[in-house]
């Protein structure tokens, strides 16, 4: 059993170790010159012919699957020429990244038209894996000064626009009706956490609901809806690319937080899907995407309610945090497929498609000029949606360009709601986690 | 042929004193040898190109600074395995690697050794509750999960609701990061234990009869005869469990996916490299290099195994 490793062994082993080592330097990223440019040059597409067919890559936000195939199918009869194959590529934005990054690695397989939420798009652009879409939003005389200023401005990066907004949603206050009723509230949605926090021992009193309020699950997109506390006591994640989420106003926030659970105990934290936990009656109250508006009226089987996000003790209004997915065009793929794409995505995007999706999903609409009377007729609750649009505000840099960091503020929402932990401690080592990721995968990107 | 057969072997050793290379090529085993290439060829180049190649490949990339999706990347030597030894988040990857490996080992075996003597008892309906206790296994981890997840939700699930009934409160199994490893290792070891009971049965099956009835005859109870005769004798079946179960918990990849999505708790070495480079952070480089660091780790425990283990291990 006992290997001798004489000279010839050696010679033969460390052979065999270089050959590897040339056979896997074969394949994989390229590693001479400097990284890919993190912004492809506006492409001419003059003479360029649409391709007959290429993929669209969707993972059907909020059940949209069937008025995906109905605007597709209306697309088909308009442009017969250009075959959408509608492909579902993952159940949520993680698995279309997931899919659409590995693809770009294989340099195969790759959509003409993909999904891209708002955490994901930053880096497809540093990555240079979209193309710009000015060029494109001029040749096909797109209407973009009809689309909603703060949704489109979202996708805008060194004067370029990278994508056009689509599912677009923000979080909304859901309430029950019926225990707001039997608590001698008010029916409307607090105006502040405050005054909320009033509210909440006479809902747990009379609703027999086993929370009043329940914060969304961690996994999910705790980020982006703790955005509204922060921003209600004066803190953030982050102010442009200085990270402050250890000042006094945010750790206060979190604190105020762990107290409504662990101290006054009226809140919990949902374990899946706090839309869900809402609709089966376990909270009398919750945030959840106006993505989720259809799903909770369909199955709640109470009175639903809807309202804006409360705001904080320093600022009572604009702490809504947009959010959602918009679509873009890779750019591993032949200008004669972005040309099909584009002109199916200004299709997409035009105002009776997207009232239809609105209607269909509860999203918000993206264009102005959408007719949403006979949406509004049938689910008057979008309304406050549509409305809460005016008081938003864009999202903090460290969720939404630092990848990972989503992930990173899940993390530390779990350690302070529900492992109790020291609110300022985790703040300062999310903070310092926070400063690594940007000085390393973001701010040399920027640079180039 | 015929020389061979007219020939004694003492002649023919005198007269071909030292073995000549020429003589193992004769025509039947160059023909046989060919046949031997056309037939492990293609399964050797599979292997080579599915197994060998991904594996050398992703050493290769373990010293790449890369961003999955980037098309270019940077060599940094050894610099990810140096991050990831450094960095905070080894410790509490290794630990729960270490903790989810030795439960889930240790616990699938130990039950289903006690399932396997449940099971080798002549009784009515064991041929049902062998299948019972097998079905687990060869369940889809995906659903295996999702129903686990049902019965631990604390707001509406199975467990919730019993315990609600004895006037208790379901603990916070999903967001708790302790409790979210307990749960996993849970659903790991009743999905498993299964195999381990039926190549248990299979061993119990085949002890020597005549060594127990003597045994029994000289007074040995139960528990002697078990200790004193069982466990040795089933000595092979546990080394082999030993190491497939080993290696197997070391790879569980789909209840962890499932159950804990965000990894809070249960990341172990395996589902850190896939949130590493499929997850949020999309560091590839670093994730070949936890990859490389785990295959290590089964190779030293596989060696370690073969090496000393199997010294411990009766084969008759």
């Amino acid at each position: 059993m006992a290997m001798n490793l004489d000279r010839r062994n050696f010679l033969g082993l460390a052979g065999l170790g270089v050959a590897a080592a040339a056979l896997a330097a074969c394949g994989g990223p390229s590693t001479s010159g400097s990284a890919a440019s993190s912004s492809p040059s506006d492409i001419d597409f003059t003479g360029v012919k649409p391709a007959g067919s290429f993929d669209f890559w969707t993972s059907h936000p909020g059940q949209s699957q069937a008025v995906e195939q109905s605007i597709v199918d209306k697309f088909q009869a308009k442009f017969p020429d250009i075959k959408v194959n509608l492909v579902t590529a993952g159940a949520n934005y993680e698995e279309i990244a997931q899919k659409f990054q590995t693809s770009q690695a294989a340099k195969s397989a790759l959509p003409g038209l993909v999904v891209l939420s708002d955490v994901w798009w930053f880096r497809y652009y540093t990555n240079g894996n979209i193309i710009p879409l000015d060029g494109l939003i001029k040749q096909l005389d797109v209407k973009i000064d009809d689309f909603q200023k703060s949704l489109v401005a979202d996708y805008q990066y060194a004067n370029k626009q990278w994508a056009l907004p689509y599912g677009r949603s923000t979080p909304l206050f859901y309430y029950n009706k019926d225990h707001f009723k039997a608590a001698g509230l008010p029916d409307r949605a607090p105006k502040t956490w405050q005054e909320f926090a009033d509210w909440a021992p006479k809902l747990q009193a009379s609703s027999g609901a086993k929370y009043a309020y329940i914060y969304p699950a961690l996994a999910g997109y705790a980020g982006w809806t703790l955005q509204n506390n922060l921003w209600g006591w004066g803190g953030s994640w982050s102010n442009g690319w200085t990270f402050n989420c250890d000042s006094p106003e945010s750790v206060a926030a979190l604190q105020w937080a762990q107290d409504s659970i662990y101290k006054d105990k009226w809140a919990g934290v949902s374990s899946k899907n706090a839309a869900d936990d809402f609709a089966a009656g376990i909270t009398s109250t919750t945030i959840s995407s106006t993505g989720d508006l259809l799903g909770v009226l369909k199955s709640a089987k109470f009175n639903v309610g809807v309202g804006f996000l409360p705001g904080g003790p320093k600022a009572a209004t604009n702490v809504c945090p947009t959010g959602g997915a918009g679509l873009g065009i890779p750019s591993g793929v032949s200008k004669e497929v972005q040309l099909a794409a584009a002109t199916f995505l200004k299709f997409m995007t035009e105002p009776e498609n997207t009232a239809a999706f609105s209607a269909a999903t509860g999203y918000m609409p993206t264009r102005v000029s959408a007719d949403m009377t006979a949406v509004l007729a049938k689910t008057p609750q979008i309304k406050t949606a549509m409305d809460q649009l005016a008081v938003t505000k864009v999202q903090d840099n460290a969720r939404v360009f630092l990848p990972g960091a989503d992930q990173e503020m899940a993390k530390a929402a779990a350690k302070i709601l529900t492992q109790q932990g020291d609110v300022k401690a985790t703040m300062t080592d999310l903070k310092a986690t926070l400063d690594g990721i940007y000085t390393k995968d973001v701010k040399p990107k920027l640079k180039s | 042929m015929t020389r061979q057969l007219t020939s004694s072997p003492a002649a023919t050793a005198q007269a071909v004193p030292a073995p000549q290379r020429r003589g193992r090529w004769s025509g039947r085993t160059r023909r046989d040898f060919f046949v031997f290439l056309a037939l492990a060829l293609p399964n050797l180049a599979l292997i080579a190109v599915f197994t060998y190649l991904p594996l050398i490949n992703n050493m290769y990339y373990s010293t790449l600074d890369w961003t999955l999706g980037s098309t270019s990347a940077t060599v940094v030597g050894l610099d990810n395995y140096v991050a990831f030894f450094t960095s905070s988040d080894a410790p509490q990857v290794l630990g729960t690697t270490l903790v989810f490996t030795v439960v889930t080992v240790g616990g699938s075996m130990t039950l289903g050794l006690l399932v396997a003597l449940a099971l080798n008892a002549k009784v009515r309906g064991t041929t049902f509750a062998r299948s019972a206790v097998f079905a687990p296994y060869v369940l889809s981890g995906v659903g295996v999960g999702l129903v686990w997840l049902f019965i631990f939700d604390p707001g509406y699930g199975v467990l919730s609701w019993l315990l609600r009934g004895i006037g208790q409160q379901s603990p916070q199994w999903i967001n708790d990061p302790q409790l979210s490893l307990v749960m996993v290792i849970i659903v790991y070891v009743w999905k498993n234990l299964g195999y381990c009971a039926v190549v248990y049965l299979a061993g119990l099956q085949s002890l020597p009869k005549d060594v127990m009835e003597a045994a029994s005859l000289d007074g040995a109870n139960g528990l002697r005869r078990f200790m004193s005769i069982s466990v040795p004798l089933l000595s092979p079946t546990t080394f082999f469990l030993l190491i497939t179960t080993m290696i197997s918990s070391l790879q569980a990849f789909d209840l962890i996916r499932i159950m804990t999505p965000l990894g809070n708790g249960t990341s172990t070495l395996i589902y850190e490299a896939y949130l590493q480079a499929f997850g949020a952070y999309n560091r590839a480089g670093y994730s070949a290099a936890i990859s490389v660091v785990l295959f290590a780790i089964l190779l030293i425990i596989t060696v370690l195994q073969l090496r000393f283990v199997e010294r411990k291990v009766h084969y008759s």
